[in-house]
């Protein structure tokens, strides 16, 4: 059995656009479209847009891995054609004169045809006959990164669909340590149906949506927006949103440093933690002991904290359950704590609360094991 | 000019199953044109319904032939029109894709239709065609016993594709209109009956027989691309009431069959000779991208 391979500058090219793109790619599928089936040469991209997807179709042709690829959009986008019309400069692409040897051909072909791709979606909402779209796409333009979409399906209403980035304050450099690798990003999804005439326009769809990695720092489904007046345009709505999700944010990284000043006062007590969440400060694990008894503290701290206080479970290194697990206690919520209190003051209490808890935890950890 | 709408595409059986062969038997992707014709048909509604008076004309083009060869190398500059076979168009076969024309696909078609020097105009009509025929030959995406091709056709019109239904003319009763419309496009030379024993010989006889042996040596030669080896003299037999007429006819097809033979002996050595370059041309092009 031959083991399925892609040929080299194909995958040269494929690395390159999944490792060096700004917005996330995926691959979802790789097949073969020649004879000999284990050489791989025609894939499905995933390429994020409008906070959805798009699937476009690359195919090479591995029997000639020196030509250039061919793409097949999404039905629903047959009239998509990039690189046609505009002028002769204009019409130069990356496809014109490829070169295979060059890995980072795929990418800028594709960031070219998702350009086209926001240009054309844009030019197919601007021909939507309806007002109110129309005055919105006006005041809104002024702002930079906005895409949109318009659903066709004949079988539902159709809508248009905004995604407009919040915030231009580089949330990657808020947090010290951060690891993200992509920016992360904060957008508003306004949809507006349009095609039947209203004589008060009914009110958009609003939703916040956030990068994935975000969540770590802050959670946009504990953030309540603001309501949206009749008569209003997004242009209007946006300032206050943004002025509220600025000061949460803020309120989020100082919570950050909390948390960071809350484990680190753990540690004249506990010891140095065996493990710590070092960036976002959510988790940190410390080893104790009470006579020979020897169990691990898990603290998970909340994105409210030190409003919600912290979570506290045990686990036994010395009891195992019947399937061969250690035992670990339910969450203990049942200590003194007060958002008030100075960190040294939160950890000492903890620090007494668990010198009686361990005890019960014990007893409990050996009835499970009699039984 | 390019915004004509066809009714009807129709390809031959046989004409299809070559294309699905080449596509099948190819090693990786195929595009090429298509020839044939176009007619204008005034269908005459046989009904005594009333409101079945609209006669419209049809416009129906039928694919012929194909030319083929292999993606990766571009579309030769598109051939001139002839009598016998106009450009109706392209393909493209690959396999295992979604049935939907492509970026590429899309280039071609509009820089095909925007050559305004390949237009055609179909039989017993003033319009003017552009090659806008396009059709999309796939595979379905797991490997089946039975159903092994997909395709669909298209013209391309006011720069988007729009999708046609595809007729396929086979044998049989309900294709009798279609050979009935058959007109054959092999060229013979004139055959003129001549009125032997007049006195018409004698006058200026040098003059003539030079102009004569001109045409005679260009019927000829325009004779023995159908038939090997058929004198062109003896064509005048086949005119007139003359005995010998039957076995001159089946001389005249066993030459035909004679050349048609030499011509397929002739193709099946390019072939093998175009087979062993292009196995070699694969071997380089695996080692050029690193496939060995």
């Amino acid at each position: 059995m031959a083991i399925d391979t892609v040929p080299p500058l194909v995958a040269a090219q494929l690395n390159y656009l999944i490792s060096h793109c700004p917005f996330s790619v995926k691959v979802e599928q790789m097949w073969s479209g020649c004879k000999n089936p284990s050489l791989l040469d025609r894939f499905t991209l995933v390429i994020p847009y409008c906070l959805d997807y798009i699937k476009w179709d690359v195919i090479y042709n591995a029997m000639y891995p020196l030509a250039a690829p061919d793409v097949i959009f999404g039905p629903e986008d047959e009239s998509f054609q990039p690189f046609y019309g505009g002028n002769e400069k204009s019409r130069k692409n990356s496809l014109a004169d490829w070169n295979s040897k060059d890995p980072a051909r795929l990418l800028s072909l594709i960031i070219e045809l998702r350009d086209a791709y926001i240009a054309y979606q844009r030019r197919r909402i601007e021909e939507v006959d309806d007002d109110r779209l129309k005055f919105e796409i006006s005041t809104m333009l002024s702002r930079e990164g906005i895409e949109m979409y318009m659903t066709s399906c004949t079988d539902k209403p159709e809508e248009v669909k905004f995604a407009v980035p919040l915030l231009d304050m580089g949330l990657n450099k808020l947090v010290a340590g951060s690891t993200w690798r992509h920016p992360q990003k904060i957008y508003l999804q306004v949809v507006f149906p349009v095609g039947k005439k209203h004589s008060t326009p009914p009110p958009p769809r609003l939703k916040l949506i956030s990068s994935a990695e975000l969540k770590a720092l802050f959670s946009i489904e504990d953030f309540r927006l603001p309501p949206w007046l009749d008569g209003m345009c997004t242009a209007e709505y946006l300032p206050t949103l943004e002025e509220m999700l600025e000061s949460q944010i803020k309120d989020a990284v100082s919570s950050v440093e909390m948390r960071r000043k809350f484990i680190t006062a753990l540690v004249p007590l506990f010891g140095r933690p065996i493990e710590a969440d070092p960036v976002f400060c959510r988790r940190a694990t410390f080893l104790a002991s009470s006579g020979v008894f020897t169990f691990l503290v898990h603290f998970s701290l909340s994105l409210q904290f030190p409003k919600q206080q912290a979570g506290l479970t045990l686990q036994s290194s010395q009891h195992f359950n019947s399937n061969g697990m250690p035992v670990k206690s339910p969450n203990l919520s049942e200590y003194p704590w007060s958002p008030r209190w100075e960190p040294s003051e939160m950890a000492d209490r903890i620090f007494d609360f668990l010198a009686d808890e361990c005890l019960n935890f014990k007893k409990y950890c050996n009835q499970l094991n009699q039984q | 000019m390019d915004d004509f709408p066809i009714d009807k595409i129709q390809i031959s059986g046989a004409t299809l199953a070559s294309l699905l062969h080449r596509s099948s038997s190819s090693a990786g992707d195929l595009h090429g044109y298509l020839f044939g014709h176009a007619t204008v048909s005034t269908p005459n509604p046989l009904s005594d319904h009333p409101t079945a008076t609209t006669t419209t004309s049809l416009l129906a083009v039928t694919i012929t032939s194909f030319l083929s060869l292999p993606s990766h190398l571009p579309l030769p500059p598109p051939p001139s029109p002839t009598n016998s076979a106009a450009l109706l168009g392209w393909f493209s076969s690959r396999r295992k894709t979604p049935l939907r024309p492509s970026l590429k696909d899309t280039t071609t078609a509009r820089s095909l239709t925007s050559l305004a020097s390949r237009a055609f105009t179909p039989q017993n009509s003033t319009l003017s065609l552009s090659p806008s025929i396009f059709l999309l030959v796939t595979t379905p995406f797991q490997d089946q016993l039975i159903h092994t091709h997909e395709y669909k056709a298209f013209q391309f019109k006011v720069n988007a594709f729009e999708p046609k239904s595809l007729n396929i003319v086979n044998i049989g009763p309900s294709f009798r209109s279609q050979y009935e419309s058959f007109s054959p496009n092999v060229q013979f030379p004139m055959m003129d009956f001549e009125l032997r024993g007049s006195n018409a010989m004698v006058e200026d006889e040098q003059g003539e027989s030079l102009a004569d042996r001109k045409k005679q040596l260009r019927d000829q030669k325009q004779l023995d691309t159908c038939a090997e080896g058929f004198d062109v003299g003896r064509l005048s037999k086949l005119m007139g009431s003359e005995a010998a007429y039957t076995g001159e006819l089946e001389d005249l097809y066993d030459k035909m069959l004679a050349k048609i033979d030499g011509l397929s002996k002739l193709v099946e050595q390019t072939n093998a000779k175009v087979l062993e370059q292009e196995n070699h041309n694969m071997r380089l092009r695996c080692r050029v991208a690193g496939l060995e």
